[in-house]
């Protein structure tokens, strides 16, 4: 019984760390700057890609260690090139435009950024695998476990618990909330609201790069990946609320257990069951799981 | 009205330029498409076979090309989807310059190129590709396959596995979700259904081809604990398969059986312990005892290492015997028409029932226009020679002993295999 | 518009003649088009629909199946069925859509197009799985012809649809529920105080797109002679709505026009920079947005009345 389900829970969790990290990013960029960013899985590719190509200098140079420390170096550099130079470029133009618009113009960014990467990368495939075979494996009941996924659930737990203290307890947090609740209000009472985009755009770049990053060690990065992922942050992110990171966490786990558990008991379905629970949340509850029309919260 | 007007002689000159002459003079290119895998994860297996084909082309026009033609490969990425790649065989299908199409490496893709390449009546030679399913319920003329299928193939690793390991009860069944993974699963069951009933299948997974993570699958794998895991992955699905399970110990604890594992060898052999049973579907490999005999293969072994820095795989090895294959359609087309260039129809007259020897071994086309090669199967084995393990403990199944005959029903063919073929076929170590 | 239809009438009929692969072309720009002209009538109401691939898809799939399950293997049979089906569909799914605006209405019309790519690709023994199902070539008036002739009747009814159904998409556009569309855009609010349900119109909006997009998943189908489950994958949706505000949601030739440059530039680009040509495809899409709002149809209608205008 124990040798069955344990690796479930664990592979369950493990998955919903990776959808977290994307998710959450999504959700954050959503609530600040009120623009679902189709582009956003384009971030989670540039950061695999990013860090695997780090990882294998450093692994060649001699440092395998430090192709551990590639995992955060590379969502950094892209966060900070890219987050301010594509919010102050780009989306500026679209604040205050119909959403069909917002939509399109990141769209237009995602085609763009996937053929960037298939000439700054190449079209074959990579895999770096090194930061996984460093951790090893630990046997628990008989079953061997990667330590690399115990890392990924800590990771994710560190990382939502630090946006919420980031969010509530931090001066910078409460200037998002003051621009989130109310973006008026708070440029009168002298709020920089476009630093505070930038800001918010710029976290939700690395949250998706380090998904990204991440998730490289554990799995082959190919043309494509992009794409698979923008669609499965989606989902998350409605079924938990667009805009409320519990709701993306509440969702990724959901969803991290749904995807597992399906390979477990009716492998058939697997790829269909994000979206199954996607559509059977947004009928009963339009907004997900913890959203609701017109409250607008972090 | 201008703009019509530009329209129009825009139109005119394009057709001007797209319309080609009929061409029965000696040509000054011969064109011949070449499909393969050249992005994605697919490509860790199409590269070889891209590869092969640039050494197997320039040293057949460094020689004068065919019939004192040079020949002209057009390379098309299979990873563009199908669709795009039926529109690309129907563009190069209008050129009358192309005469022959070296197509495809996917199930998939051949599967829907056939009916493409019979309605546009050009001869297609698929080099790689080797769903049964490809000629069970249709005739072709023009389509014929320079390599086995998928029966042979993994019949071939149910008799390896039950001459080498008689006593498992427990199996389970990873494959890739699209014709060719399910044909494997459909055949390596029902192959050990008929020669050793009391199988238990525990797992049958089908996760989608090019998945970049298997982690999920390996722990239900790990926690059904199999006595045998039959998988065939390819490209880089079975790099990372390999990758991933490793560290798992999904290799020790069970007798694992990569039916395309030789291609990973190079690049992920480290990982596997002695003792996994891998194939070539087919006979392209290039430490087998036949291609070390063979002085044009040794060569084109060392042409192939110190070009693209690796040795070549079984992929280059069905790329390459299926040019030399094409090449001899044309030499006996020519030897038969010796007044004008062979038409598009001319080869495939001539290909019917073609006999050739290959770089590894032989290659005969049948009646129903299917290839009919031997299967090699072996064990993985560190070598001191080589930075990664070599296949050991090899048998060569002859392509008669394995391949249903042409009309059989080939799922009818495996339910009638009885248990006394495993005492009359080859046995493992036995191929020297 | 009389003066583009004769144009594009003469330019489709010489293709076959010369370039045969520009008729294949040019039937996959129409089957696009038609498509991304039912995402533009949505787009006038404001609700972007990032899921209508799922009604390509399922006029796809309708084909393949009517030929395999119901033995119908005559063109214009096959595409009023497989039409009919779609429409059916999107009947029964715009029932519960037509409650959700903005990006409600665009996440559950992806998520349900996602879940029908999962379903095709996953039922293997049902629909082919990821290699799809095969479309033999159909039959006219129970004539079975070579696969080239009938390419150039397919070509040539393709047109005339293409012509039908703009003509016919016009006058909707133009007639109360199509002009009520505009008005759920700027204020849904005052078009209920004037009687008009706003869901009623959008429903029958929805139904009308979701026939158009199935019209171009048959005709898709039947000139590829294949389906895969990539016809209902989102990127697809995605070009739908980049086509259709590409070409102008001003007016029905726009999805087409878009629907040509994105075909045009896709087969030349392969052959030219093979992998630059989602990104010229994004770039134009951009500077579409940032300077021509209209799209290309509205750049079109300028130039005309600057040619119009006295001088």
């Amino acid at each position: 019984m124990f040798t069955t389900y344990a690796p479930l829970v664990v592979d369950g969790l493990a998955d919903a760390a990776l959808i977290f990290f994307v998710a959450v990013g999504l959700t954050l960029v959503f609530s600040v700057v009120r623009i679902l960013n189709v582009a956003h899985g384009s971030f989670y590719a540039l950061g695999a890609y990013l860090s695997v190509v780090i990882g294998a200098f450093l692994a060649g140079r001699g440092w395998p260690a430090l192709s551990l420390a590639a995992l955060v170096i590379s969502p950094l550099a892209i966060a900070l090139s890219l987050g301010p130079l594509l919010e102050r470029t780009m989306l500026r133009w679209t604040y205050g435009r119909p959403e069909a618009l917002q939509i399109l113009v990141t769209f237009g960014l995602f085609l763009i950024l996937e053929d960037l990467q298939k000439l700054i990368f190449g079209v074959q495939p990579y895999s770096q695998n090194t930061p996984m075979q460093l951790l090893g494996t630990s046997r628990i009941g008989g079953i061997v476990y990667l330590n690399y996924q115990f890392l990924l659930i800590g990771l994710a737990l560190v990382v939502g618990i630090s946006l919420r203290l980031l969010l509530k307890r931090s001066r910078i947090g409460k200037l998002i909330v003051a621009v989130v609740a109310d973006e008026e209000l708070a440029r009168t009472v002298g709020i920089d609201a476009p630093r505070v985009f930038v800001l918010a755009f710029s976290v939700g770049v690395f949250l998706a790069a380090l998904g990204g990053a991440l998730a490289s060690p554990t799995i082959g990065v190919a043309p494509g990946l992009g794409a698979e992922s923008i669609v499965l942050a989606f989902a998350v992110a409605a079924i938990g609320g667009l805009g409320q990171i519990e709701g993306a966490a509440f969702a990724a786990i959901l969803v991290g257990f749904a995807r597992a558990g399906a390979i477990y008991f009716a492998p058939e379905f697997q790829p269909v069951v994000p979206y199954l629970v996607m559509v059977a949340v947004l009928i009963v509850r339009p907004y997900g799981l913890f959203g609701s029309v017109g409250l607008r919260r972090i | 009205m201008t703009g019509f007007k530009l329209v129009a002689s825009a139109l005119l000159f394009a057709c001007a330029i797209g319309s080609a002459s009929a061409q029965t003079n000696k040509p000054t290119q011969i064109g011949w498409g070449v499909f393969t895998f050249t992005s994605g994860p697919a490509a860790a297996y199409g590269m070889p076979g891209r590869n092969a084909a640039e050494l197997v082309i320039s040293q057949i026009n460094a020689s004068g090309g065919i019939g004192g033609v040079p020949v002209k490969p057009i390379y098309v990425d299979e990873g563009q989807g199908t669709d795009g790649v039926i529109a690309e065989f129907r563009r190069l299908a209008a050129d009358n310059t192309n005469q022959a199409m070296i197509a495809a490496l996917s199930s998939a893709n051949c599967l829907a190129l056939a009916p493409v390449a019979e309605q546009l009546q050009m001869p297609t030679f698929m080099w790689n590709c080797d769903t049964h399913q490809l000629f069970l319920k249709d005739k072709y003329k023009y389509v014929y396959r320079t390599n086995s299928s998928t029966v042979p193939e993994f019949v071939a690793d149910a008799l390896y596995l039950l001459s080498v390991d008689a006593n498992f009860k427990k199996v389970a069944i990873i494959d890739p979700d699209y014709a060719f993974g399910r044909d494997a699963g459909l055949i390596f069951k029902e192959t050990l259904k008929a020669l050793k009933p009391d199988v238990e299948v525990v797992a049958e997974l089908y996760p989608k081809l090019g998945s970049p993570s298997y982690n999920t699958e390996i722990s239900r794998l790990v926690s059904a604990q199999p006595d045998v895991i039959f998988s065939n992955f390819w490209g880089a699905d079975l790099e990372n398969f390999v990758r991933q399970a490793a560290p798992r110990e999904l290799f020790t604890h069970s007798k694992v059986i990569l039916a395309l594992g030789e291609s990973a060898l190079q690049h992920v052999g480290t990982q596997l312990p002695d003792g996994v049973i891998v194939g070539v579907i087919g006979d392209g490999y290039w430490l087998a005892p036949d291609a070390q005999r063979k002085a044009q293969t040794k060569a084109f072994v060392e042409s192939y290492r110190q070009r693209f820095n690796e040795y070549p795989v079984f992929p280059s090895f069905k790329m390459a015997n299926t040019l030399y294959a094409v090449k001899a359609v044309y030499e006996k087309a020519l030897a038969t028409n010796k007044d004008r260039w062979p038409t598009r129809d001319d080869l495939i007259a001539a290909a019917k029932n073609l006999k050739v020897d290959t770089l590894t071994g032989t290659l005969a086309l049948r009646a129903d226009n299917d290839g009919l090669v031997d299967q090699i199967v072996g064990m993985t084995k560190k070598d001191p020679a080589y930075p990664f393990p070599v296949m050991g403990e090899m048998v060569r199944y002859p392509a008669g002993v394995v391949t249903p005959s042409v009309g059989t029903d080939p799922i009818e063919w495996i339910k009638g295999l009885k248990p006394s073929m495993l005492v009359t076929i080859p046995k493992p170590g036995s191929y020297k | 518009m009389f003066r583009y239809v004769f144009s594009l009438a003469v330019v489709a009929a010489l293709l076959p003649i010369g370039v045969p692969w520009l008729a294949f072309v040019f039937t996959i720009a129409v089957s696009k088009g038609l498509a991304a002209l039912g995402v533009a009538m949505l787009l006038r109401s404001g609700l972007i629909s990032i899921g209508h691939a799922l009604y390509f898809a399922i006029g796809a799939y309708a084909v393949a199946f009517l030929m395999r399950e119901a033995g119908i293997a005559d063109l214009l049979l096959l595409l009023v069925c497989a039409t009919l089906i779609t429409t059916v569909a999107g009947l029964v799914v715009g029932a519960f859509m037509v409650r959700y605006r903005a990006i409600f209405f665009a996440m559950l019309n992806l998520a349900i197009s996602m879940v029908f790519f999962a379903l095709l690709s996953k039922l293997y023994y049902f629909t082919g799985g990821t290699d799809g199902l095969r479309v033999a070539t159909p039959t006219i008036l129970t004539i079975q012809l070579s696969r080239s002739t009938f390419d150039i009747i397919l070509q040539m009814s393709v047109l005339i649809l293409m012509i039908a159904s703009a003509l016919l998409i016009d006058r909707y556009l133009k007639s109360p529920l199509g002009e009520a569309l505009r008005a759920i855009d700027s204020n849904e609010v005052r078009l209920e105080y004037l009687g008009v349900s706003a869901r009623g119109t959008i429903w029958a909006a929805y139904t009308v797109s979701a026939g158009l997009a199935g019209l171009g998943g048959a005709i898709s189908a039947v000139a590829i002679g294949h389906v895969v489950p990539e016809m209902s994958y989102w990127t697809v949706s995605g070009q739908l709505v980049l086509i259709a505000v590409l070409g102008g949601i001003g007016g029905v030739p726009g999805a087409f026009i878009g629907a040509f440059f994105l075909e045009l530039v896709q087969t030349f680009a392969v052959g030219l920079a093979a992998e630059a040509w989602n990104a010229i495809i994004g770039l134009s899409l951009l500077i579409v947005i940032f300077f021509l709002p209209e799209g290309l149809y509205g750049l079109i209608q300028r130039l005309e009345r600057l040619r119009a205008s006295p001088k």
